[in-house]
């Protein structure tokens, strides 16, 4: 049958596509920027993207299912602040990270709970975890702004191996674990059938909800990680730190090929969709377009990105 | 169950009005100048630009949407008004660039959604960046301030007493509850929001159904972005910013359920003066602004906890 023969070719073109594009991308911006196309440039821009890409991994995971977290913006803004302020106020800074920590995965278990005891949709619930988040962010820390952090803290974002900057190794580790969770153990074949029927799931015996409360909290633990890289980063712990992320995040995700509406999605796919936002951003900052440009071109790219997503997905079928 | 208790139960706005009325009986006896005239009106005031967006986006939660692109676009319309009310003055000008440009935004979002099938979630919240970012595109960070008087005339005149504001949400809250109720087009949004595919079957146009729906967001918005500007007096860049997540609150706490097909224009109502009065007694009562946020996400969670709860205990099938 003809009409078998060409799904495959296109779902084998389909990571191909994204290199493409990416490829495009790389030309186009080295074009309108002499800086662009450097290797300490491209090592430069690692260091902005791993903080998305950490936690597009959770993310992938949790759209495969069917679901979504919009929290994880207002998560890491909750764990920066979380772990700022009780330095401040004299907890040793180890503690204070290992405190960061336990946020991340509570706020992760908190938004798992309403999604899998009360059957809500994950959309609803991660919105009022959204505001909660970033609204206890903001209380806690008063809108104000920690950064006399001691050197050492320095070392989770600014460290340089070489000329490759620490936090990349940190996610190329993170994306080889995810990447054989998904594809190579049976829980990554639990997340594919919950997301495919998961009523059916549930009838063939998959721990639908020990699956997703797991993918949840992990996915707030990657939050955490990547709060902990940001915060020293930045050497700042506030209140605001992560806004809009989810909208990167997401993004990222649909743009590497995960369908909305659950049930297919990979590692390698998001990874490309991460370093093709990672690489516009940094692109359209070199080519002076305005920040407000950028926010306007990813909200653009989000829905071009799926409505395409879609048509690939119903030409294939 | 007693009969009565599950009829009191199956009302959507009940819960939410019996909440208002304690909380206002225990506001008007711990927060001082609660009951004061001036913070009475300032409060119904405010709550209007929240209470007529939550109208429309009411009607998208009915059909099975959601919209949280209201924000951004309850700005982007603010612009207009305020741009028109600038060089051309006068009202009528003014409010019909806002509408149109509620209308051209609900459009993009319906026709996504219906034709293009993207979630309206992922379309809203596209929508919801593209929207500010066109706003600062456009404005290049400008701010209105000097704006006429006549083109305020929404949020600063009153007719016998009444502020217009309060008139406007008013008359609104019975058209759209009457269209709602007794339109073609409004049964037809709790049938499509109940059950698409029996809808559907039964020969209805889901699509149709909730692009009209998405315009209406638009439509409302426009009229509360001319009521905004003229309360406001100028139009900032940020003009609206985390409106959305207001909304949303307003909805479910009101009553209407997220999962769609049943609530009414009340419940958003009761919601938009549920939330305008926890925020006003928060004030009062001296508690931190940083702190509204976190009050808001608790609300929405407890809200729609409730609507969980209450359904498994009438054994209504989710949806």
């Amino acid at each position: 049958m003809i009409s078998a023969a060409v799904p495959r070719r296109l779902k084998l073109s389909r990571e191909l596509v994204l290199l493409a594009i990416l490829v495009a991308l790389v030309i186009a911006l080295s074009l309108m920027s002499p800086v662009f196309l450097t290797i300490s440039n491209f090592l430069n821009t690692s260091r902005f993207f791993v903080e998305i890409g950490l936690v597009a991994l959770g993310m992938t995971l949790i759209i495969i299912t069917g679901g979504i977290d919009l929290s994880v913006g207002a998560g890491l803004g909750l764990v920066s602040v979380a772990l700022g302020f009780t330095f401040k106020a004299g907890l040793p800074l180890p503690l204070a990270l290992f405190l960061g920590v336990g946020v991340g995965l509570a706020g992760g278990y908190f938004n798992s709970l309403f999604i899998t005891k009360l059957d809500l949709h994950p959309l609803v619930v991660t919105l009022g975890t959204l505001a909660l988040y970033r609204g206890l962010a903001l209380g806690l820390s008063r809108a104000d702004a920690v950064s006399n952090f001691p050197g050492w803290f320095a070392y989770f974002g600014q460290f340089y191996l070489g000329a490759v900057p620490g936090q990349l190794i940190v996610f190329i580790v993170a994306v080889a674990i995810v990447w054989v969770l998904l594809a190579r153990t049976r829980y990554g074949r639990y997340v594919y059938a919950i997301g495919n029927n998961e009523q059916a799931a549930h009838f063939s015996g998959v721990p639908v909800a020990r699956v997703k409360t797991a993918l949840y909290v992990g996915t707030g633990l990657l939050v955490a990680l990547a709060a902990i890289i940001y915060t020293s980063r930045v050497s700042t712990a506030r209140a605001d730190s992560g806004t809009g992320l989810e909208l990167d995040v997401i993004s990222a995700v649909v743009l590497g090929g995960a369908s909305i509406y659950g049930g297919s999605g990979t590692i390698a796919g998001t990874v490309l969709g991460v370093v093709i936002i990672a690489t516009l951003r940094n692109g359209l900052t070199l080519a002076a377009v305005a920040t407000t440009y950028q926010v306007l071109i990813l909200g653009l790219l989000l829905i071009v990105a799926v409505f395409l997503n879609e048509f690939f997905r119903k030409t294939e079928e | 169950m007693p009969a009565g208790v599950r009829t009191l139960l199956l009302r959507p706005e009940a819960p939410a009005l019996i909440f208002l009325v304690l909380l206002a009986i225990v506001l008007a006896f711990t927060a001082e100048g609660f009951l004061d005239p001036a913070n009475l009106e300032d409060n119904i005031a405010r709550v209007v630009v929240l209470g007529v967006i939550a109208l429309g986006v009411n009607q998208v939660v009915l059909s099975g949407e959601i919209d949280i692109s209201v924000g951004s676009m309850l700005g982007l319309c603010a612009f207009a008004v305020g741009a028109v009310g600038e060089s051309q003055g006068g009202l009528i000008l003014p409010l019909l660039a806002g509408i149109g440009t509620g209308v051209v935004a609900g459009s993009v979002n319906g026709a996504l959604v219906t034709l293009g099938r993207i979630p309206s979630i992922i379309v809203t919240l596209g929508m919801l960046y593209a929207l500010r970012g066109m706003i600062l595109v456009i404005t290049g960070g400008r701010w209105i301030t000097n704006i006429p008087s006549d083109t305020r005339a929404l949020g600063l005149q009153s007719v016998a007493g009444v502020s217009v504001p309060v008139i406007i949400l008013v008359v609104l809250l019975v058209v759209v509850e009457l269209i709602s109720r007794n339109s073609t087009w409004g049964r037809n949004v709790f049938a499509v929001g109940g059950n698409r595919r029996a809808a559907r079957f039964a020969g209805l146009s889901a699509g149709r159904t909730r692009f009209l729906a998405f315009v209406l967001v638009g439509v409302l918005t426009g009229i509360a972005a001319a009521i905004y500007v003229g309360r406001a007096g100028g139009v900032q860049t940020n003009a609206g910013q985390g409106l959305e997540l207001q909304v949303v609150a307003a909805v479910v706490v009101g009553g209407t359920s997220i999962s769609g097909g049943r609530g009414s224009s009340v419940a958003a109502i009761t919601g938009a003066v549920l939330i305008g009065v926890i925020l006003n007694g928060l004030v009062l009562l001296d508690v931190p602004a940083e702190w509204q946020s976190a009050m808001l996400g608790a609300l929405i969670l407890l809200a729609i906890s409730t609507d969980a709860l209450r359904r498994r205990l009438l054994r209504e099938q989710p949806s």
